[in-house]
């Protein structure tokens, strides 16, 4: 009698502490109510609204698609004008491509990939708010053009020189303006993912160990990284030569058309993977659930990522067989081509050998990956064939590449994307989806796509090409046309039905079970209905599939056995671990709610919206608004110097509480970051030398030039800025605030000082930059540096700033050892910038 | 499913070649590949471009790339090698599931092996490009 | 020729995917139906890649069906590993590395030069073309929205562009290539058959480029030499007092600022040279029949046939000299 009453006594003690620590924990992860509901900032709630928002652009999208299918029923249609048309084509593709396939993928990521890690949030979920409502505001904003008939019509390719000259009116404006916003909002995803996954992994969960959908989506936001800042540039020369009249795309005075295409599709193929692959790793996860066993092959699949990720920025000029270039150039792409085939059927098959070697449950997640697997092999095996440069000479802009591009994303993306909203609504809701509906939606897909699609292979060769309003009677194209718009309006029947199944009152309906499916990783170790907090507290991983692998998880977790289950302080706090085995090295304090990130938003949204009206003040009154915002959510809401300095984790763990230089997720960001932004001035450096092999005088006679004097002095000036920036960093560090103040602010002075010496070059010896190519390569690489310089200039007063208030000390030195990074970047930017509009006029 | 509660025995551990690992290696095969290709395509762009002209014949770029072609492969395979070497550390095989840094390691190396080979036969694809094509036209 | 003269066993894939009452293959603007020695190559290589393709699908899907459906249960996980080795690392080096090694060589065979065989320059315009021929006296002649090409020879074209990017592109010959502002690109076709093909602008060129299309007339030899020399004459003297009014009307209105007859003071280069316009197979860059009543449509409701085009519509022009024209135009054989 007396040890059981003991122990019940244990047990009574044990659920009051478990009660306390839920409470204590809940506190800080309260999600906001009423109107301040939209100032939260936690993933699953950022997570569910970016969802919701590219559901919504992919239906508005698919209206559009249904529009054209109306328009080219019959032949001779006059349902819709040329006009009209063009602009709906146009925003289909955009909006596809731009507001669902990348976003969709971001959206599931921020809900689910902490879930994945046993994380409580993201690193940055400030900015995962802020990259959301940028996202909106730059979809609503491009979306709503077409209701004004200001829509942009020059394709979702944009080329020059018919959007540069022969298309008045704001719709390329928009496009260029509005989707560049949403680049910018792709590329903060991608920071947040990257460190997401490399630091905020739980204890144990080694690189070895890490869920496929983690391999992928590294892979995918690395991809975004070297693919985004590519357009960026690009959007960048065209905006200039839009609004200044900078030749780069204009043949008269030296430009050339296929620059743009260059560095679209650079950008463009890499995109249709970013696309693909979080779909593919949707699957990956959802496979091994129903065959339910370990997946087979997980290290071919990290191979096959990892190798499609490199091989795909190898395939840009498969968009441009029909350009011209040397057959040489045709038959290296040819070959890149074939090559990324191998990664993707590696893929394939591990999914094959999992279902095979496993028990397969049937469901309507599996009925989608299957389908999408019929789907997605065909559209890759059409790929194969447009992949050799020949047959492409008659496939190239013809409906065969329609079908091809849709069996491709619609197989590729759209089906796992199903599969993976059936799979994991419960998880983000708490409860199932019906089944019967699923098959239904599945059924009516599945059939009218392939009615839609799988004709247009042959419309295609029988000669229609792309991108036409009409067609004429009688040459063989009316039925084939007439059965793809039957098919369209039954797979969007399907679409009706999956989305009102989502969208249906599910108030009197039971939650799920924890677990539903049954699954074997972290993401479904969360109560039904999930709480605030995530996770009870952060486990200690063994396996591939703690939830098989570990008896008892589920119950250690709930009871807060593991780390972090209480939250004493009252703040978010989630653990960072290090990259190789994931041992944890800090307790990072996260932010909660905040209107500061939508203000940014907004403000941002007004600097790029105003300059597609070309109201440059109004523009310029935006971004620097959006610019003192960022300094207040930096100012009041980063590099906090906790209370003490260090904190009892659980198991006997203490981690500190403050981490700068390598170890800390701000300088991981700042060093992704500037990765991204290297690649844009890349692509710029790319222009100029791409304007060296097209002409016989580029660049010109030196003296024309910026010269060497300026230039030289200023990478002198910008050299010495860069050094006494580091040496501030190790002052700060030594903790001689005097030292520091001083030389952070000859720094300061130094960088002012170079950045108009870089100017003085090009402006002294008179380069017109409306005149020639040249002229506006050489401006455009010196503007690009100097706005650099102008964000470092902020970055070093900053910092001062942040010491005079105590905010930055000896020890927490986040603020400048970042900056000092960024500085190591502008170094590197300095020193190309010159030697390549001074240098190299003197060895050509 | 196996239960994997237990790990193996630490001293395996202890003996691992390198105490912080990366994972550059693991990237360095389809780099080099990648760096190949571009210099290829840069290398008969500038040639056809500049060198020879439109119509001109590609002899010498041929044979520029047939060296990158050799260098390229030749790294890949002392990638790859020292992949096999990681892999094949200790007694344990794949799947590299295992919670201890030994099996980290056999994995990283694994994966390091296969993406050499996927490189290989990149480099070789990439390669038939100079066997059929002999003018810049 | 229609589905029967596809390759055997591809016509139930053609009529599979034709799904009803389609004429499978055949169309004046077909790639399936090859009339030039160029599109029979690739021809030949999309029904080899498309029959693969099919096999391979039918493996994959079968395999899956068979994994997921038929039988359901587990299976050894060792055999399935060698699934992944085989059917993953190494069938398709395999099977793609063999397609480039057909392929490839294709590329340099489709260029082939026309050493001495006839040069046309064609410029893709918003949204006509403009083609010239060189004459046998050593000069060119300009013709518009049509091309005509003697069978049996390879014909080199320079292709090039003053505003937009186009794309010349004729099905039934061969691949197409881009006409890009500021480069002249280039393209080689060798036709085989005697007929009449349609051709069309394949890049996305702005308002109208779905009525951006011209007739590909492929002729014997001696009769391409006639037609030549036809064409590279100057325009006929209307007979009709109606065509004649209708020159004067054509003069009035002010239609030479952009259109040349040669032969008659209208010397605009701005738009399509009209010298034997009656004499082409359509009009409107391939949109309308070429007669009086269709011209007639045209001058009245040019921007309604073609959406943005850049010639003004003369609705003002009374009935008669609307008719005059029309005839005068028409007439010009």
């Amino acid at each position: 009698m007396m040890p059981a009453d003991a122990q019940s006594d244990d047990d009574r003690a044990d659920r009051a502490r478990q009660k306390a620590q839920e409470a204590r924990l809940s506190k800080p992860w309260v999600t906001p109510r009423g109107w301040r509901y939209w100032s939260a900032v936690n993933n699953s709630e950022v997570g569910r609204w970016y969802t919701a928002t590219s559901f919504l652009f992919f239906l508005f999208a698919g209206v559009l698609a249904l529009l054209m299918r109306t328009q080219l029923a019959v032949p001779e249609n006059d349902f819709l004008s040329a006009g009209t048309y063009n602009q709906i084509f146009t925003l289909h593709g955009s909006v596809m491509m731009f507001l669902f396939g990348v976003p969709i993928f971001e959206a599931f990521s921020i809900m689910i990939l902490p879930q994945m890690l046993g994380a409580r949030d993201l690193p940055f979920p400030r900015l995962s708010a802020y990259g959301y409502w940028s996202f909106l505001i730059g979809g609503v904003f491009v979306c709503g053009s077409i209701f004004f008939g200001v829509a942009p019509e020059g394709g979702w390719f944009m080329y020059p020189p018919l959007t540069t000259t022969y298309q008045e009116g704001l719709g390329a404006d928009i496009w260029l303006l509005g989707l560049s916003f949403i680049e910018v909002a792709s590329l903060a995803a991608a920071v947040e993912l990257i460190v997401g996954v490399l630091k905020t992994r739980p204890p144990g969960m080694r690189i070895n160990l890490i869920p496929l959908y983690a391999w992928y989506i590294l892979v995918v936001a690395g991809m975004i990284l070297f693919a985004f800042p590519p357009l960026i540039a690009g959007d960048l020369l065209f905006e200039l030569e839009r609004a200044f009249d900078w030749p780069f795309f204009d043949p008269a005075r030296g430009g050339d058309p296929l620059l743009w295409q260059h560095l679209f599709w650079i950008f463009g193929h890499p995109e249709v993977y970013i696309i693909f692959l979080p779909a593919i790793a949707l699957v990956a996860m959802i496979v091994p659930t129903f065959a339910q066993r370990p997946i087979i092959g997980y290290s071919w699949i990290v191979l096959a990522a990892v190798g499609t990720g490199f091989i795909s920025f190898g395939l840009w000029v498969h968009h441009m067989y029909t350009t011209g270039l040397p057959n040489v150039s045709l038959a290296f792409f040819s070959a890149a081509s074939e090559a990324v085939a191998i990664p993707t059927g590696v893929q394939l098959f591990c999914f094959l050998a999992t279902a095979v070697a496993g028990r397969f449950v049937r469901s309507v997640p599996m009925l989608f990956v299957t389908g999408a697997l019929a789907i997605f092999v065909l559209g890759g095996l059409t790929g194969v064939m447009v992949a050799i440069a020949p047959f492409d000479f008659q496939a190239h802009d013809t409906y065969f590449v329609v079908a091809h591009l849709h069996y491709v994303l619609i197989g590729g993306m759209l089906f796992p994307v199903a599969a993976g909203l059936y799979y994991f609504y419960p998880m983000a809701t708490g409860k199932l989806l019906a089944q019967k509906p699923g098959y239904w939606a599945f059924w009516l897909m599945f059939f009218g796509f392939n009615v839609t699609f799988l004709p247009m292979h042959l419309t295609g060769l029988l000669g229609m090409p792309r991108r036409v309003f009409t067609y004429p009677a009688d040459i063989g194209f009316d039925v084939l046309n007439l059965t793809s718009s039957i098919g369209a309006f039954i797979f969007a029947a399907g679409v009706v039905v999956l989305v009102l199944e989502v969208v249906r009152p599910k108030t009197k309906q039971p939650y799920a079970k924890r677990n539903p499916w049954g699954a074997g990783t972290l993401e479904w170790l969360g109560e039904m209905p999930g709480k605030p907090w995530g996770i009870r507290s952060i486990p200690s991983i063994k396996g591939r599939y703690p939830l098989w692998d570990q008896p008892n998880l589920m119950q250690d977790v709930d009871a807060g056995r593991f780390y972090l289950p209480d939250a004493e302080e009252g703040k978010r706090e989630t653990l960072i671990t290090t990259t190789i085995d994931a041992d944890p090295i800090q307790c990072l304090r996260v932010p909660g709610p905040t209107f500061v990130t939508l203000w940014a938003a907004i403000f941002t949204g007004g600097a790029f919206i105003f300059a597609t009206y070309k109201w440059y003040f109004a523009a310029g009154i935006s971004a620097v608004l959006a610019l003192v915002t960022v300094l207040i959510w930096l100012w009041t809401g980063t590099a906090k110097i906790p209370e003490k300095r260090s904190k009892e984790a659980g198991l006997g763990v203490t981690l500190p509480l403050y981490a700068s230089g390598s170890t800390s997720v701000g300088w991981w960001a700042m060093f992704i970051t500037m990765i991204g932004d290297m690649s844009a001035f890349a692509s710029l450096i790319f222009g100029y030398f791409f304007f060296w092999t097209v002409h016989e005088d580029f660049p010109p006679d030196p003296a024309s030039g910026p010269g060497l004097f300026w230039p030289l002095i200023a990478v002198g000036l910008l050299l010495g800025a860069w050094l006494l920036t580091v040496l501030a960093r190790c002052w700060n560090r030594h903790d001689r605030p005097m030292a520091f103040h001083v030389g952070l602010g000859l720094a300061v002075l130094l960088n002012v000082a170079g950045t108009m010496a870089l100017l003085a070059g090009p402006y002294l010896s008179g380069l017109d930059p409306t005149r020639h190519v040249y002229p506006a390569t050489v401006w455009v690489l010196v503007l690009w540096a100097v706005i650099h310089f102008g964000v470092g200039l902020v970055m070093q007063l900053y910092c001062i700033a942040r010491r005079w208030a105590g905010r930055m000390s000896a020890d927490h030195d986040i603020d400048i050892q970042n900056v000092a990074l960024y500085w190591h970047f502008m170094a590197i930017t300095a020193v190309l910038t010159v030697a390549v509009i001074a240098g190299f006029p003197m060895v050509a | 499913m196996a239960q994997r509660m237990e790990s193996e025995p630490d001293s395996e551990s202890e003996a691992l070649p390198e105490r912080r690992e990366t994972l550059w290696l693991l990237a360095l095969s389809p780099m080099l590949w990648m760096l190949y290709f571009l210099v290829s395509y840069a290398t008969a762009a500038i040639w056809c471009a500049k060198v020879v002209g439109r119509d001109g014949s590609l002899e010498g770029a041929r044979i520029a790339i047939g060296v990158y072609t050799v260098l390229t492969l030749v790294g890949i395979g002392i990638v790859t090698w020292r992949g096999f070497r990681k892999h094949s550390f200790g007694t344990a095989t794949v799947p590299h599931d295992f919670d201890t840094p030994a099996d980290r390691h056999r994995f990283l190396g694994f994966a390091t092996v296969l993406l050499g080979g996927l490189s290989v036969v990149a480099t070789l694809y990439v390669a038939l490009a100079i066997v059929f094509i002999g003018s810049c036209t | 020729m229609d589905a029967t003269k596809c390759p055997p066993g591809m016509r139930v894939l053609v009529s599979l995917t034709a799904l009803s009452s389609l004429s499978g293959c055949s169309g004046p603007q077909s790639a399936l139906q090859p009339a030039g020695v160029d599109a029979e190559q690739i021809g030949q290589l999309f029904w080899w890649m498309c029959a693969v393709a099919v096999l391979i699908w039918l493996l994959v899907i079968g395999f899956a069906v068979y994994a997921t459906h038929i039988n359901p249960e587990t299976h050894d996980s060792r055999a399935a590993r060698w699934l992944i080795i085989g059917g993953g690392a190494i069938a398709p080096p395999v099977v793609l590395g063999a397609l480039l090694v057909f392929g490839l060589p294709l590329l340099p065979s489709l260029s082939a030069p026309a050493e001495d065989g006839l040069q046309v320059t064609v410029s893709g315009e918003r949204w006509w073309w403009r083609v010239q021929y060189p004459t046998p006296s050593g000069g060119t002649v300009e013709l518009a929205n049509e091309v005509r090409l003697p069978v049996g020879e390879r014909v080199g074209f320079s292709l090039t562009s003053p505003d937009v990017i186009h794309s010349f592109w004729i099905p039934s010959l061969g691949g197409k290539v881009d006409m890009i502002p500021g480069r002249t690109t280039r393209l080689t076709l060798e036709p085989t058959d005697v007929g009449v093909y349609r051709g069309a602008c394949a890049e996305y060129c702005g308002t109208a480029h779905a009525l951006m299309n011209f007739q590909v007339v492929v002729m014997e030899p001696e009769a391409f030499t006639v037609w030549l020399e036809q064409q590279a004459a100057p325009a006929q003297t209307p007979q009709s007092s109606l065509a004649r009014r209708g020159q004067e009307a054509f003069l009035a209105n002010g239609c030479s600022a952009c259109h040349t007859i040669r032969g008659t003071p209208a010397d605009g280069v701005l738009g399509p040279d009209l010298t034997h316009v009656g004499s082409r197979l359509s009009l409107g860059a391939g949109i309308l029949p070429n007669d009086a009543e269709a011209f007639a449509r045209w001058i009245r409701h040019t921007d309604q046939i073609k959406p943005g085009v850049n010639m003004p519509a003369f609705a003002m022009l009374p009935e008669g000299q609307l008719t005059a024209l029309a005839a005068y135009l028409s007439g010009l054989k």
